[in-house]
C-alpha cells in the first residue's frame, strides 16, 4: 500500500506542472493584460496611457517573456511563494492561507453531511421501493437535481428572508456557527441527489442476491442484514462518487461563498479572475488540484477496506 | 428575530440555528456600507476601483468641491498663480494634521504626487491632475522618479511648474484621489509604495475625518472610527462598518432590512422596484451619456447618414425607454451642470420625415445598402433598453434591419472589432469648467476623439478650445469659446444624446448628509447621521 501510495504521489508531480503550464498559458494569452484591465475597469475618465501601461508593465517584470515568467514562477512554487497579487501587491500566500480553511472546512461538512443523509436517503427509498416513501424521496432527488446552486441559493436567501422574516444569513464565525447551516444546505442540496440515486440503485441490486435472501431466511433482523450485508458492497460505487462530489462542492463554493459571504478560496477566485489576476489565479488551480487529487487517491484507498477483491488487485499492481 | 412559534416548529432546527444568524447588531450612529468587491488593498493611491470611492473618509483632499460646487481649502489653505497661470504656489494650512497630531508638510504633498506618478504604484488617473506639471512624462514612464516641477519651499509651501499655463489647476487638484499621505510611511528605500504601509496594523496615519480601527482583509470588513485629531469639524457618527457584500441580491436584501445603510455601487434591474427611486437619486453631475458615432467607419463617414440616425429618434422616449421608472434628465447638449451650459443650443429634434429625406441623400441613397451598425458599450440592462429602441427607431423610419449590440469594446472580440460604428459612452469633468469638460470629449486630442469617433478631428473646433484653455476663468472668452466650439461640433452630427448622470447617493433614505461631489466622495463625512427612527428595527 505504502509503495502504491507513492507512486501515485510521484506521477503528481508532472501532472501538476502540465497543469500549471496550461493555466499559466491560458490566463497569460487570454485572460487579459491586468494592468490594461486596471485601467479598461474603472469606469469614468481614467487615463489610458499604453506608453505608461507599458511602464506598469515594465516595472511588475510581465514584459518578460512567456517561458521566463512561467519558469520563476514554477521556481517561487516550489520554494512555497506563490508571489504577490499583480491588482494589490498583497501575498499570495496570506492571502490563500487564511481562505483554504475555510473552503476545506465547508466542503468537507458538506461532503461528510451530503454522504450520511444521501446515503441514508438512498437506502430508505430502496428498501420501500415503489411505496410513498420512496417516491417522495426519488421525487426530492430529482427535484434538488434540476435546482443549479446559483438559483437554490439566491432564492433559499430571499425565502427565508423575505417570507419567514430572518436575518440575511450572512457572513462567516466559524464551522460551530449558526451562519454556515444556509450555505451548508446549499452547497450539498445538487450533490446529494446524485448519492441518493447511487445508493438507492446499489441496494436495489444487492436485495435481490442470493446472500441477501438467505440472511433473511435465516431470520436475521432486518437491520442487521442492512448494515453486515447490504450496506458494503453499496458503499463501494457510493464512495466512488465521493471524487465528483469534491469537484462538484469545490465548482459550487465559488457561487456559495460570494452569495453568502464566506472568506473562502471560492470567493476568491471569482475576483481574481475578473482582475486576471494570475497569480492568486495559479494559486488557487493548484490548491483545487491537490484537493481533487487527493481525493481521488483517498477514494482508491479506501476501495480495499470495502471490497476485499479490490485489495487483491491492488496488490497484482503493486 | 421576529418569527413566530408557530414558524420556528415548522421549521425547527434550522430556524433555532438561523436565529442568530446576521450581522452583529450595531450601536447607535453606525454606519453599515455594503461593499461589492473583496478588496486586498486599501491604499489611497490607487486614483480608481471601488476603494477610492470611500477615500474621503479616511483622507483629506489637498481640496474639495462643496455642495455648491464651490472649491474649498481642506489640506491647502491657498493656491495661487502667477500671471503667466504656469507657476502655483501652494500653502498648507498650519492645521492641517494626521491623526497622530503631526503636521503635514509640503514634503509629504510633493512625495506623494511623485509617488501616485510613478509607474510601479499604478494610479489610474493621476495623468488628469498631475499630467500637466514639469517632468511628470518622464516619470510617468519610470524615466525619472520625481517631477522636476514639484519643488518644496518650505514645510508649508510647495511650488509647482507647470509644462504650460493652466488658469484651473487649482480645480484639478481639488480631488481626493490624490490625498497627501505620511510619505515617511508610504514609500520604501527604493522609492517604490511600501507593501500595506495603509493597513492599521502598520500603524497607518491618515488625514480624514475617521481613521481605520480594523482591515480584516480576508473576511471583507473594514472598521473606521473617528479621527481624534481631525482638524475639520468633530465627525457625528460613532462607527463605518464597510462589509464586502458581492451578491446583489444579499445587498438589497440587507438594505431593504436596514442591515445595510448604503452601497458603494449597486445595479439590479429592479433597483428601483425594491429599494425606491431615492436611493439612486442625486445631484446631477457634469457628466452625460451619448451614442457616439466614428466618422472613420462606413456608413458613419457620410454626414447624412449621421443625420438620418440622430433624427429618427426621439430623446423623450429614449430615456423613457432606459429608465421607465425613472429619475432621468434628456440630454442635449454636450456641456451639463459647469458654468457655460449654452441656454440657446439647437436641440436635436425628432423628425423622421427628415430623417428618411436624408438617408435617400446620402451616397447608400438607402438602407438596403447600408452595412450592419455594431454598438459596444451596452454594458447595462438600461443601456440594452436604449439601445434596443434606437434599433427599433432606425428599423420603423429608415427600414434598418442590420445592428448588433456588445458589451465593451474589449469583448468584442474578432474580425468585427474594428467594424464597431457606435459607442455609449459617456463624457465630463471632475471642474467646473465648460472648456475642460469639452477638452476631454471633443478635442481631437482626447480619448473620446480618437477612441469613439474614429480620430474626430474639426480644426475651428479645436482652435478654440485650445485658445480659450489659456485664458482665465473670469474671462468671459473662456467660456464664450466652448459654447461656440460645441455648436460647431454640432453642426457635424456625431452623437445621439442620451441622458445626463446624476451622482447617486446609494444610500436608504434614513442616511443624512449623504452628498457626494463629482469626485465620487461623499462631501462632509463629518456631517453624516443616521435618523435611527426611519432605519426598520
Amino acid at each position: 500500500m505504502g509503495r502504491y501510495i507513492l507512486n501515485r504521489l510521484v506521477r503528481w508531480i508532472p501532472s501538476v506542472f502540465i497543469l500549471l503550464l496550461l493555466v499559466y498559458a491560458l490566463v497569460f494569452f487570454g485572460a487579459g493584460d491586468p494592468i490594461k484591465l486596471i485601467f479598461l475597469q474603472a469606469p469614468g475618465d481614467v487615463a489610458y496611457d499604453p506608453a505608461r501601461i507599458d511602464a506598469i508593465r515594465e516595472a511588475a517584470g510581465l514584459n518578460r517573456p512567456f517561458l521566463l515568467q512561467f519558469w520563476d514562477y514554477v521556481l517561487n512554487v516550489a520554494q512555497g511563494n506563490f508571489g504577490n497579487s499583480l491588482v494589490s501587491g498583497r501575498s499570495v500566500n496570506a492571502m490563500i492561507s487564511a481562505a483554504v480553511p475555510v473552503t476545506l472546512k465547508i466542503g468537507l461538512t458538506a461532503i461528510v453531511l451530503v454522504s450520511v443523509v444521501g446515503i441514508l436517503l438512498g437506502v430508505i427509498a430502496a428498501l420501500n421501493q415503489n411505496k410513498w416513501l420512496d417516491n417522495l424521496i426519488v421525487g426530492f432527488a430529482l427535484v434538488i437535481w434540476g435546482i443549479p446552486v446559483f438559483v437554490a441559493g439566491p432564492l433559499i436567501t430571499v425565502f427565508l428572508v423575505l417570507v419567514l422574516d430572518f436575518d440575511v444569513p450572512y457572513g462567516w464565525g466559524g464551522l460551530f456557527s449558526t451562519k454556515v447551516i444556509v450555505p451548508l444546505l446549499v452547497i450539498g442540496l445538487n450533490p446529494m441527489a446524485l448519492i441518493i440515486r447511487q445508493a438507492r440503485a446499489g441496494v436495489l441490486e444487492v436485495l435481490s442476491e442470493d446472500y441477501v435472501r438467505t440472511a433473511r431466511a435465516k431470520g436475521i433482523p432486518n437491520y442487521q442484514v442492512v448494515m453486515r450485508h447490504i450496506m458494503r458492497p453499496v458503499l463501494t460505487p457510493v464512495v466512488s462518487q465521493i471524487g465528483l462530489l469534491v469537484i462538484a462542492t469545490l465548482n459550487n463554493s465559488i457561487l456559495i461563498e460570494k452569495v453568502f459571504g464566506l472568506p473562502g478560496l471560492g470567493r476568491m477566485t471569482e475576483t481574481a479572475i475578473k482582475s486576471s489576476d494570475y497569480p492568486v489565479i495559479m494559486a488557487i488551480v493548484l490548491i483545487f488540484s491537490i484537493v481533487v487529487m487527493a481525493s481521488n487517491l483517498l477514494v482508491d484507498i479506501s476501495y480495499p477496506l470495502l471490497d476485499p477483491r479490490a485489495a487483491a488487485k491492488k496488490t497484482e499492481d503493486e | 428575530m421576529k418569527t413566530s412559534f408557530r414558524k420556528y416548529l415548522m421549521i425547527g432546527l434550522a430556524a433555532t440555528a438561523l436565529s442568530t444568524t446576521g450581522l452583529p447588531a450595531w450601536a447607535d450612529q453606525v454606519l453599515n456600507i455594503a461593499h461589492p468587491v473583496l478588496e486586498q488593498s486599501w491604499s489611497p493611491l490607487q486614483g480608481g476601483g471601488h476603494v477610492a470611492r470611500w477615500q474621503s473618509l479616511q483622507w483629506a483632499a489637498p481640496m474639495y468641491f462643496d455642495k455648491d460646487g464651490k472649491l474649498t481649502p481642506y489640506v491647502l489653505s491657498s493656491a495661487k498663480p502667477d500671471e503667466s497661470f504656469k507657476t502655483w504656489t501652494l500653502s498648507i494650512d498650519p492645521k492641517a494634521v494626521f491623526s497622530d497630531g503631526s503636521k503635514i508638510t509640503a514634503q509629504d504633498i510633493v512625495g506623494t504626487w511623485n509617488l501616485c506618478a510613478r509607474p510601479a504604484t499604478k494610479h489610474a488617473r493621476v495623468n488628469l491632475f498631475l499630467g500637466d506639471v514639469e517632468g511628470f512624462n518622464d516619470v510617468v514612464v519610470g524615466k525619472a522618479k520625481d517631477m522636476t516641477g514639484l519643488v518644496v519651499n518650505d514645510d508649508q509651501t510647495v511650488t509647482v511648474t507647470l509644462a504650460g499655463p493652466d488658469p484651473i489647476f487649482d480645480q484639478k487638484i481639488a480631488t481626493a484621489l490624490i490625498p497627501p499621505v505620511k510619505i515617511s510611511q508610504a514609500v520604501d528605500e527604493s522609492g517604490a509604495q511600501k507593501a500595506d504601509w495603509w493597513r492599521p496594523e502598520n500603524g497607518v496615519v491618515v488625514s480624514g475625518p475617521f481613521m481605520p480601527e480594523s482591515m480584516d482583509l480576508d473576511q471583507g470588513i473594514v472598521t473606521l472610527v473617528p479621527n481624534p485629531h481631525f482638524f475639520g469639524p468633530k465627525p457625528k457618527l460613532e462607527k463605518i462598518v464597510l462589509t464586502t457584500v458581492s451578491d446583489p441580491i444579499t445587498a438589497t436584501l440587507m438594505l431593504q432590512r436596514g442591515d445595510m445603510d448604503a452601497a458603494t455601487e449597486l445595479i439590479t434591474p429592479t433597483i428601483i422596484q425594491d429599494l425606491g427611486a431615492d436611493f439612486l437619486g442625486g445631484p446631477a453631475l457634469a457628466k452625460g451619456q451619448q451614442f457616439w458615432f466614428d466618422a472613420s467607419k462606413p456608413p458613419m463617414d457620410d454626414i447624412n447618414v449621421r443625420k438620418a440616425l440622430t433624427m429618427s429618434v426621439n430623446p423623450q422616449e429614449l430615456a423613457l425607454a432606459a429608465f421607465p421608472d425613472g429619475p432621468f434628465t434628456v440630454a442635449d447638449q454636450i456641456l451639463n451642470k459647469v458654468p457655460g451650459v449654452d441656454p440657446d443650443f439647437p436641440k436635436f429634434a425628432y423628425d423622421p420625415e427628415a430623417a428618411k429625406a436624408a438617408l435617400a441623400a446620402s451616397k447608400y441613397k438607402g438602407s438596403d445598402r447600408l452595412p450592419k451598425i455594431m454598438f459596444v458599450g451596452i454594458s447595462t440592462p438600461t443601456h440594452e433598453a436604449a439601445a434596443q429602441y434606437i434599433a427599433e427607431q432606425w428599423r420603423k423610419v429608415l427600414g434598418i434591419q442590420g445592428t448588433e449590440m456588445k458589451p465593451a469594446i474589449e469583448t468584442y472580440a474578432g474580425p468585427d472589432q474594428k467594424s464597431v460604428q457606435v459607442f455609449r459612452d459617456d463624457v465630463g469633468t471632475r471642474v467646473p469648467d465648460a472648456v475642460s469638460y469639452l477638452m476631454g470629449s471633443i478635442h481631437s486630442g482626447s480619448g473620446n476623439a480618437l477612441n469613439k469617433m474614429g480620430g474626430y478631428k474639426n480644426a475651428e473646433v479645436d482652435k478654440l478650445l485650445d485658445e480659450a484653455s489659456v485664458k482665465g476663468v473670469a474671462d468671459p472668452d473662456r467660456i464664450g469659446n466652448a459654447q461656440k466650439a460645441q455648436r460647431l461640433f454640432r453642426e457635424d452630427w456625431m452623437y445621439i444624446p442620451y441622458y445626463y448622470d446624476v451622482m447617486s447617493k446609494w444610500a436608504m433614505p434614513w442616511v443624512q448628509n449623504f452628498d457626494k461631489n463629482d469626485d465620487w466622495q461623499v462631501i462632509e463625512p463629518w456631517n453624516v447621521t443616521i435618523d435611527e427612527e426611519k432605519r426598520p428595527s
